[in-house]
């Protein structure tokens, strides 16, 4: 018997890996990676709490968190690509020509 | 009402979509076929929203509860088809943007018009991405260092932030049980310390697309590095997109504890006017000046959210007229002078006054209305936020918002001082592109702005009629 509370903690913990990794890796690929690893824990949790309600609506979302992550891969490698083209190293720190 | 009644403006941008990406695969280099279709089908996705407003229509519910349309879903199509529009029209000499501007805008602000009517969970995360996905292609959009840069950058919060709003939403749901907001309220366990969280993650993912303090860093340079329209089509879209989901979903899910997440839109409101229109004092590049006072802007707006009541929803949704006109002219002003260049700084304004008297004296109409002088529609604005504050009995609230429109004050009459400098050497007035289609912007943004100021009337009674969304939990 899997229980919903391990599930939700697995994603939770996934999740925390996710935020993590954006706040404190510097190198574009991995931040985006890592923000991939946050959308995947929210499905994770979605299809816990939909299998614990018997309600479709949580599965449903999970595979439309799915198809949107695909088709914001490939908008977000194709900007880092062309970033990567204009200066051959990647590093968010040395990417500030933009003062914030 | 049958949903292709209803739903016919969003069923009109979808086909422009599809027709436009067609004109833009058969058009000549520099044509503007595809901009024209796209033109078209904004301004009759236009025809179909005062249409069905004209009707009178019922609150009409669709998709099992995902969507709504109501007088505020029609309230907020208007506005976002202003922006896109003014967005298209900037950015229609077709040099230095490529085919897939017009496309790309059509999406986002199909994007948009959804945020206005979601009523569940998953129409929210879609409308919140298809709003975000083009806008990350258009920000990256001029090849240049600059560009990329702010693609990325905005690529990597927005990430982040739809991360962090989804695993929000995976809570709500697991605290209800249910993904519709009207169902939200009478669930069983109200105040379990779940249903807080995921509050509290959800806010924080919408915050981070309107750009509150202290989530507003990515706004300033992203703002800097897009290309102009591009930036003007943030500057209002985003900000209606956002600021309308963040209304509706707490009007409707979370009604019944507006002690849990009152207080904190109200701090977080009274931080982002004080902070935004601190930093916007010291900017030189007009851009970044933009994004600054977008972000007080921002913390203006989330007033009406915070006060949880109905006359805080009319204000709010009145205000975001009057600033997302000032912001389309202002824009349009930019874009007139810019061409050649990345960005205008405040010394490229020197001896406007002298050469352009016209093109001064309408930016002087934009500055004051977002400074909120009498007689323009920032003002007005300005004003029902405050009432709202006060019927609210939150004094704390008004005193920040009369001390944030002081500081923005500052920050706007900068450029304007700049404009009656004399300037040392050649002119740099010789630059200026002015095309019909930015007239078309300016003449519709100043007689915007200056009606809103003097005479409102008939703009607040249709947003009391999109208000009344409010009552009907």
């Amino acid at each position: 018997m899997i229980y919903t509370n391990w599930v939700v903690a697995l994603a939770g913990i996934i999740f925390a890996i996710g935020a993590i990794g954006v706040m404190f890796r510097r190198n574009p690929l991995i931040m985006f990676m890592a923000s991939e690893m946050m959308w995947n824990a929210a499905a994770l949790a979605f299809i816990a709490f939909a299998r614990q309600y018997h309600d479709m609506n949580g599965q449903v979302m999970a595979f439309l968190i799915i198809a949107t992550a695909a088709s914001e891969v490939g908008i977000g490698l194709a900007i880092i690509v062309s970033v990567y083209h204009k200066r051959h190293r990647l590093d968010v720190d040395e990417i500030s020509r933009l003062k914030g | 009402m049958s949903a292709s009644t209803a739903l016919l403006p969003e069923y009109i941008v979808v086909v422009a979509v599809l027709v436009t990406m067609i004109a833009a695969m058969i058009r000549r280099p520099g044509g503007t076929v595809a901009s024209w279709v796209a033109l078209i089908g904004i301004l009759g996705a236009l025809w179909a929203t005062i249409d069905l407003w004209t009707m009178h229509i019922h609150p009409a519910v669709f998709f099992n509860q995902s969507l709504t349309v109501d007088n505020y879903s029609l309230f907020v199509n208007v506005l976002v088809l202003i922006a896109a529009s003014s967005t298209l029209l900037l950015g229609w000499t077709g040099e230095r943007e490529h085919e897939e501007f017009p496309i790309l805008v059509l999406i986002a602000a199909l994007g948009m018009m959804s945020l206005g009517m979601v009523g569940n969970l998953i129409a929210l995360f879609l409308g919140i991405e298809v709003l975000s996905l083009p806008l990350y292609v258009l920000s990256a959009s001029h090849r240049t260092v600059l560009g990329g840069e702010a693609g990325l950058k905005y690529l990597l919060l927005g990430a982040f932030s739809s991360g962090i709003l989804l695993f929000g939403l995976a809570l709500v749901y697991g605290a209800t049980g249910t993904m519709n907001f009207v169902d939200f309220a009478s669930s069983v366990n109200v105040h379990s310390p779940l249903l807080a969280a995921g509050l509290m993650l959800t806010l924080v993912g919408l915050l981070f697309k309107l750009g509150i303090v202290p989530f507003h860093m990515w706004v300033p340079d992203v703002y800097e590095g897009s290309p102009m329209p591009v930036t003007n089509f943030m500057a209002f879209g985003t900000k209606v997109g956002a600021a309308v989901i963040l209304l509706r979903l707490l009007a409707y899910g979370f009604y019944m504890s507006p002690q849990d997440w009152g207080p904190a839109l109200g701090y977080l409101a009274l931080l982002t006017m004080i902070v935004g229109n601190l930093l916007a004092l010291p900017q030189n590049d007009l851009k970044r000046l933009f994004g600054y006072s977008g972000i007080g802007h921002a913390g203006f707006l989330l007033i009406g959210v915070a006060v949880h009541s109905v006359v805080g929803a009319k204000a709010m949704l009145f205000y975001l007229l009057p600033y997302g006109l000032a912001v389309i002219g202002a824009f349009a002003i930019l874009t007139m002078m810019g061409t050649d260049k990345e960005t205008v700084t405040i010394s490229d304004l020197a001896g406007m006054a002298r050469q352009k008297p016209w093109a001064a004296a309408l930016f002087i109409v934009f500055m004051f209305s977002f400074a909120g002088i009498p007689l323009t529609g920032g003002f007005v604005g300005k004003l029902y936020l405050l009432q709202a504050a006060l019927f609210a009995h939150q004094p704390g609230l008004a005193i920040g918002l009369v001390l944030g429109t002081f500081l923005g004050l500052g920050a706007y009459l900068r450029p304007l001082q700049a404009m009656f400098r004399t300037r040392q050497g050649e002119s740099n007035m010789a630059g200026w592109n002015v095309n019909w289609s930015h007239v078309v912007v300016l003449v519709v943004a100043v007689v915007g702005t200056v009606g809103l100021g003097v005479y409102p009337t008939p703009v607040v009674h249709w947003v009391s009629q999109s208000a009344n969304f409010f009552w009907l939990h």
